[in-house]
């Protein structure tokens, strides 16, 4: 795991806020409350404690990220259907969902679950194509986003993102994918599928803060995250995910099918 | 299989469209500069291309207009946040050349129709000055294209540095064409001997430039097909939409390489070679004109087709 140790900031040794006093431990959902109102002041992040020598770092102060257990999740696909409520997604659409790996002939074999959301990257392909600068990774929290006021639907970055996590919506003719819920998270509540999920397989949360639950979760567990070879540094990661394709030339003996639970039924 | 890609017809054809457009301004443009006067053969050419190039840009650009997201949803004018911004991104930087290029070739045809009243300046001097313009700028029309298909790892088949020069070759080649058709559309009878003369000759530049167009753009394509194939993984595995057996090889082999190359560039040549080694005189039917140049011209088409979607239907390997 080493490539992990350069994306992870709570890891760091060196990279290590030295302001003792600020780091007694929050409940996530405290956590999120005191970062959701201080995020609305740059400012105010910046002069927070002795944390600039972190923000340069990385870059930025807080970066939200996901951790997914799929040795946890079931297949329900309350996330889901939490997701396409929230943001009332177009028929047809999803900017999170559930896949399903089968592998193996009985008695030998396995059934993955594996939800999907925007990898929220470090190095997102998607944005430097945009022609307009309609999206962009922000500054303060990490969280790629679009702005549909800007966006002309031209579709480059849902070529350009390696995951499909991106598709037009036929609503407002903009590009569109999952934004950890800005909405919530800055209103100091999880985004809609972590709520969502009985399993509790996700967890939501600052990777910059090595305090956290998800920084805690990370370190403890070897995780991994999707199509690390596309140079994309995601900031989604797994633990116990099956990364079984159908055309993965490693199990090309096995019987192997994933079902996609989208319109597409190829994993692109 | 054009449905229910993220990039679909208008796409493939704008790529075609402005391909050719930009390739038929800068094959005039170089014509031009090469010593069209007033008239002669290099001027026949220069007037054709000047005339015919701004049209097929004109309407691929209003077709990838037409299928904006945000021109769908009654946003008409949305698309104009294009030029508010710079930035590196390949298809701003297309725009701008798009916005520049257009705006001096129709400048540059218009020097070309004779009897319209020129506003202002010296109608040769204009035309001379935007000839220069017209060469980078159509290159660059006829490049980035290629280059905002190639700018992304997830689309293995596109993500390759010669799918540019491959479609910057086939834009000065179908643009040579549509010159070379439309050359052909008006009958030849009743011209005097002088006329004739400047007609064989300047088909004769026409179809050497084209057969060097067609010959360069063979050896890209055998580079494409061979570095992909010899390439393993993600690469290896889109090349394969296009090698026998494949769901596009059919099209691609057919479509553009046989159709769309071998046979015009064939043909090319055989008509040339006489003139070419031996000095003679090249005399072609405007019926056989029409053909070869026909064939170049949809050998572009499928070959804009055959890429974009080959690069849609195919990405990265495992998860």
């Amino acid at each position: 795991m080493g490539y992990l140790c350069g994306q992870v900031p709570g890891l760091k040794v060196e990279g290590l806020v030295t302001d003792s006093n600020s780091k007694t431990y929050l409940s996530r959902r405290k956590f999120f409350a005191a970062t959701g109102a201080a995020a609305t002041s740059a400012g105010t992040v910046a002069a927070a404690g002795g944390a600039t020598d972190a923000a340069e770092d990385t870059g930025r102060e807080i970066h939200y990220g996901m951790v997914i257990d799929a040795r946890l999740c079931y297949g329900c696909h309350a996330c889901t259907v939490a997701c396409k409520a929230e943001f009332g997604v177009p028929l047809g659409e999803n900017r999170s969902w559930v896949e399903y790996t089968e592998k193996g002939t009985f008695p030998h074999l396995s059934l993955g679950f594996l939800p999907r959301l925007c990898n929220q990257c470090s190095a997102p392909p998607c944005v430097p194509v945009c022609p307009v600068g309609a999206t962009w990774k922000r500054e303060e929290d990490g969280i790629v986003v679009i702005d549909p006021d800007i966006c002309i639907g031209c579709k480059y970055c849902i070529q350009a993102c390696p995951y499909d996590m991106r598709f037009l919506n036929v609503d407002t003719g903009s590009a569109e994918k999952c934004d950890f819920c800005i909405h919530r998270v800055s209103q100091g509540l999880e985004p809609a599928c972590v709520e969502a999920c009985p399993a509790g397989a996700r967890i939501f949360g600052d990777i910059n803060d090595p305090d956290s639950e998800i920084s805690h979760v990370i370190a403890e567990n070897p995780v991994t995250v999707l199509r690390p070879e596309q140079g994309t540094e995601p900031n989604i990661f797994y633990i116990g995910a099956d990364h079984t394709d159908e055309r993965d030339p490693r199990v090309e003996s096995m019987y192997v099918s994933v079902t996609t639970n989208r319109r597409y039924e190829e994993r692109r | 299989m054009a449905e229910g890609l993220t990039w679909g017809l208008p796409v493939i054809l704008y790529l075609f469209l402005a391909g050719m457009g930009a390739g038929a301004t800068t094959v005039s443009a170089s014509m031009l500069l090469r010593g069209g006067g007033a008239h002669g053969v290099h001027h026949e050419i220069a007037r054709f291309g000047a005339i015919l190039g701004p049209i097929p840009v004109i309407i691929g650009t209003g077709l990838i207009i037409l299928e904006l997201g945000s021109f769908q949803n009654g946003n008409y004018f949305r698309f104009l946040n294009l030029l508010l911004v710079v930035n590196l991104s390949p298809m701003n930087i297309g725009t701008w050349l798009l916005f520049l290029f257009t705006s001096t070739s129709v400048v540059y045809a218009y020097t070309y129709l004779n009897f319209l009243p020129m506003p202002f300046g010296d109608r040769v001097k204009v035309r001379r000055a935007l000839a220069w313009a017209n060469i980078p700028l159509g290159l660059g029309v006829a490049i980035y294209t290629g280059v905002m298909l190639g700018a992304m790892p997830s689309r293995p088949f596109w993500n390759s540095p010669i799918l540019a020069f491959l479609f910057m070759l086939s834009a000065l080649s179908t643009g040579t064409a549509l010159i070379v058709f439309t050359r052909a559309l008006v009958p030849r009878r009743g011209l005097d001997e002088e006329q004739q003369e400047v007609v064989h000759k300047s088909g004769y530049v026409l179809a050497t430039s084209d057969a060097t167009f067609i010959g360069f753009e063979l050896i890209v394509v055998f580079l494409f097909l061979m570095f992909a194939y010899l390439s393993v993984g993600d690469v290896r595995y889109a090349i394969e939409t296009i090698l026998p057996g494949g769901p596009l090889a059919t099209l691609f082999w057919i479509g553009v390489v046989l159709v769309g190359l071998v046979i015009p560039g064939l043909l090319e040549l055989y008509f040339v070679i006489p003139g070419l080694l031996y000095h003679r005189k090249y005399t072609v039917s405007r019926y056989t004109e029409l053909v070869i140049a026909a064939a170049v011209i949809f050998g572009g088409l499928v070959l804009r087709y055959v890429v974009v979607v080959a690069g849609q239907i195919t990405g990265p390997v495992g998860l």
